[in-house]
């Protein structure tokens, strides 16, 4: 089925379990007939012949590569395209049994809950409880009712202690919740989520999504339906990349039970039950450059259901590892199947001064100084060698951020010294950086006349040359920090910081910035970088940092300091399975070259 | 970071007042004295109203007294120009300056008016919470939900606007370059830049912003108000605490001769 697009219902049987039987068993909530979208000034269609079917109480979870036009089949339900976006919107659009070409996106919202990607923008009022009355004001939901529906929304997704708190003071994983709340509070038919955690970290993610969860499925009425009334449960339709981390520990019974994959074209790929359709377009969606659950990317890789219970599974990480099963060179899927990685890259020299020196560092924010205890970490002392690469791990608000702008000399140290050249530094929100109008003009600014000669190369190297006459703020996501990395590279500096350089990248891009960095690292340059994902550091960083209580709790070679449970238990720290299986059964040096081996692997 | 970069308003008698009724009162005070052109009935009313503002907002002294800087050097500016540039009975002369008595006595009025004004605004800014103000003009003076509530958002933007001045300024001086003490050179390019990044930083979160108060419904009718602020007996009180005062002064001022309106311009 991976080639024909299924019109349902002849197609793809969808499973909708017993619980999710439709309550009013009526007609579809959403239904998209035959939806081409095509945007102003872009040569593909973004959609072609989409069609999508959304009953009572389905949940769907729609899939595809970057570009794919997964957001704006959203876009398309709400009424955002054509109406607020301009674009060609061909085919039939139903929301709620009503045509939508002439309803706005006010008009539907009566029907619609939706949660966006950004948390800072997805809260637009100084306070929690007045965010999530707003809806309730705007239906028109009789005054006196507000106050319990509130206090029920907020608890049906774990925010209820927020209920009298400022929005301005929240995380984003509270954002997120926050917004969620608002959107379910007024009971809608259907809940749209455009990627809800790409932009948050671990504990975030798990928040929102088990605040979906509980809201969505918890009782079987919603959060946000009148007081003591059932509400019927909305349906569901969520777009997200980062599969592995949304399935969570169940795999993908963790996902949606409905799957729609879209291909490159903007076409329907497939449809049906996630777990087949996950099954059957394995290979196609690792290719695709998706975060995949790690039972299917180890299915897209050597054929083997059962993740790593499975034998042929294990067989490949060993071999991945470095290691021989006897079967040396005898591979299932030619060209698809990772080999152990050519020798051992780049690392540390052992001998070298290092580069950049703290001692005794204390670090803080200079406008909270006044307060006693103002520094984030103390006592910090921190040595970095050309070409070593080096992660910092902790906890949300441990001061990852803070100790990265102090070693770049941006903030002063509250104690302490930092010695070193001056450091390059790229920030998690690249659009911030940016200073020119095009993509070529960015990568040489402040680096004087000579260096016009060195863009087409620099272009090349980052995949940036068909896009140099761009504008940096119109690229994607993925292009943005792609670029803001390539222009800090051109100044040279010995010594590169990077905060959180890989979140909210699809897994392409992620291989793609690992690569570079340790490629800068090949050639001399000290990497300090600060990340919550795991997987990304132990595939990259030759050392870790863990920072915890206000200080270092660990430092050390990579993989002895993720074996060591106490600290990362002390640090909330979480092994991801596949880096907890390596570290339980390959050698220690093994660890790193394994996952770049699988990263190698996306085409 | 700290919590909100924004001044809390602290409580006082004039926080508890209807956000609407201290707009209104601020502009009828301000429109009256603006037809007020003798020096002593606006340097009374300017008295009072100071007494008054420190009395209902219990603000601290040096509040006061900082907050004023500007509203003394621009009244100073008016006196000044006013008391030199005025022809009229002479009153004292050094060198080609000459000031007349009709001409202080203009400065002296529009000085003590801009104090006036200055003190009630002050007032009012210091009682009056955002939001509050937001939701009591939308209902006492009818200001439309998409207005309210686009200020509303605007207002969260603001809040969160120093963190993200900070988060710009540093990503702009990693690559800015160097004097020659060492220290990035942050000058007029640089905060050009800093600033046009704020501005598409805040447009972009702007739009996403409104796209979500649009999915939440706001402009749907009829909408409800939950908690309405009503009217209360204090804020009766409020407009006879300030009104009563000020029709008192106007008329002794008359009764006196001192009342002086825009004839004296003329003249």
């Amino acid at each position: 089925m991976s080639a024909a697009r299924p019109a349902r219902p002849e197609g793809v049987v969808v499973d909708r379990r017993p619980s999710a039987a439709a309550p009013d068993g009526g007609e579809d909530v959403v239904v998209l007939r035959d939806v081409g979208v095509r945007f102003p000034r872009r040569p593909e269609p973004a959609l072609r012949g989409v069609t999508l079917r959304v009953a009572p109480g389905d949940e769907v979870v729609v899939l595809g590569p970057s570009g794919s036009g997964k957001s704006t089949v959203l876009q398309v339900v709400t009424g955002v395209v054509p109406h607020a976006v301009h674009a060609d919107l061909t085919g039939e659009v139903l929301v709620a049994g009503t045509a939508t070409a002439r309803t706005c996106v006010v008009e539907r919202s009566r029907h619609l809950g939706v949660l966006a990607q950004d948390p800072a923008s997805a809260v637009c009022l100084p306070t929690v409880e007045g965010e999530v009355a707003l809806p309730l004001e705007n239906h028109g939901v009789p005054a006196g009712e507000i106050d319990d529906r509130v206090d029920a929304a907020l608890a049906g997704v774990g925010a209820g202690a927020l209920r009298h708190r400022r929005t301005a003071g929240l995380s984003g994983g509270e954002l997120q919740r926050v917004a969620l709340a608002a959107a379910l509070v007024t009971g809608p038919r259907v809940l749209l989520l455009d990627e809800p955690t790409s932009m948050l970290d671990p504990a975030g993610v798990r928040s929102v999504r088990a605040a979906v969860e509980g809201a969505v499925r918890g009782d079987g009425t919603t959060a946000g339906g009148p007081a003591g009334a059932a509400a019927p449960r909305p349906a569901v339709v969520l777009v997200e990349h980062r599969l592995d981390e949304w399935a969570g520990e169940a795999g993908v019974d963790g996902l949606p039970a409905r799957a729609l994959v879209l291909g490159e074209d903007g076409t329907v790929v497939a449809d049906g039950p996630t777990a087949t359709v996950l099954r059957d377009a394995a290979a196609r969606l690792h290719a695709a450059g998706l975060w995949l659950p790690l039972d299917v990317e180890l299915l897209a890789l050597t054929g083997a259901a059962g993740g790593l219970a499975a034998e042929a599974n294990r067989a490949l990480l060993h071999r991945c590892a470095g290691g021989t099963d006897g079967r040396d060179g005898a591979l299932s899927r030619p060209g698809r199947e990772p080999g152990p990685g050519p020798g051992p890259g780049p690392g540390p020299e052992p001998d070298a001064e290092p580069v950049l020196v703290a001692r005794g560092l204390s670090v803080g924010r200079r406008e909270d100084r006044r307060r006693p205890g103002a520094a984030v970490l103390h006592g910090l002392d921190l040595a970095v060698r050309p070409g070593e690469v080096v992660a910092l791990l902790g906890a949300n608000g441990v001061g990852k951020t803070t100790l990265l702008l102090t070693l770049a000399g941006l903030l002063a140290p509250l104690a302490g010294r930092v010695d070193g050249p001056r450091a390059g530094l790229v920030l998690q929100h690249a659009e911030h950086g940016f200073v020119a109008h095009t993509v070529a003009a960015e990568v040489t600014h402040g680096l004087g006349a000579q260096a016009a000669a060195a863009v087409p190369g620099l272009l090349r190297r980052h995949r940036l040359e068909h896009l140099a006459d761009a504008n940096p703020f119109r690229l994607s996501g993925g292009e943005k920090r792609r670029l803001s990395l390539a222009a800090m590279l051109a100044h040279r500096r010995p010594v590169l910081l990077a905060d959180e350089p890989t979140l909210g990248l699809d897994r392409r891009d992620t291989v793609a910035t690992t690569a570079v960095l340790r490629a800068a690292a090949a050639e001399g340059t000290a990497v300090v970088l600060s990340s919550h994902d795991l997987r990304t550091v132990a595939g990259l960083a030759d050392r870790v940092v863990v920072l915890g209580d206000g200080r270092v709790l660990a430092d050390g070679r990579t993989a002895a300091v993720l074996r060591d449970d106490a600290v990362l238990s002390r640090a909330g720290l979480v092994l991801p399975p596949l880096v907890a299986w390596l570290l339980a059964h390959e050698a220690e040096g093994a660890l790193g070259p394994a996952l770049r081996a699988l990263d190698r692997a996306v085409p | 970071m700290s919590a909100s970069p924004l001044r809390q308003v602290v409580p006082s008698p004039l926080a508890r007042r209807d956000p609407t009724v201290k707009l209104a009162l601020l502009t009828l005070v301000s429109l009256v004295a603006l037809l007020v052109l003798d020096p002593v009935t606006p340097a009374v009313l300017y008295g009072l109203a100071l007494v008054g503002v420190a009395v209902a907002t219990r603000a601290p002294a040096r509040t006061l007294l900082l907050a004023h800087v500007p509203f003394v050097a621009f009244a100073a500016g008016v006196l000044v120009v006013n008391a030199l540039s005025r022809s009229g009975t002479l009153l004292a002369a050094a060198g080609p300056l000459v000031v007349t008595r009709e001409g202080l006595a203009l400065g002296v009025a529009l000085a003590a008016r801009t104090l006036l004004v200055g003190v009630l605004a002050l007032g009012f800014v210091l009682s009056t919470d955002g939001v509050a103000l937001m939701t009591s003009l939308h209902q006492h003076a009818r200001l439309g939900p998409r207005v309210t509530y686009a200020v509303l958002a605007g207002y969260r933007m603001l809040e969160e606007m120093p963190r993200e001045w900070t988060l710009l300024q540093h990503a702009h001086a990693v690559r800015a370059p160097l004097r020659r003490d060492g220290r990035p050179a942050l000058g007029p390019r640089h905060h050009l830049g800093v600033v046009f990044g704020l501005l598409v930083v805040s447009l972009r979160k702007g739009e996403r912003m409104a796209q979500a108060l649009e999915s939440r419904g706001l402009g749907l009718a009829p909408r409800t108000t939950w908690r309405p602020v009503p009217l209360t007996r204090g804020d009766a009180v409020l407009v006879v605490a300030v009104l009563a005062p000020l029709a008192a002064v106007l008329a002794t001022s008359a009764a006196l001769g001192l009342l002086e309106g825009p004839g004296t311009l003329t003249r």
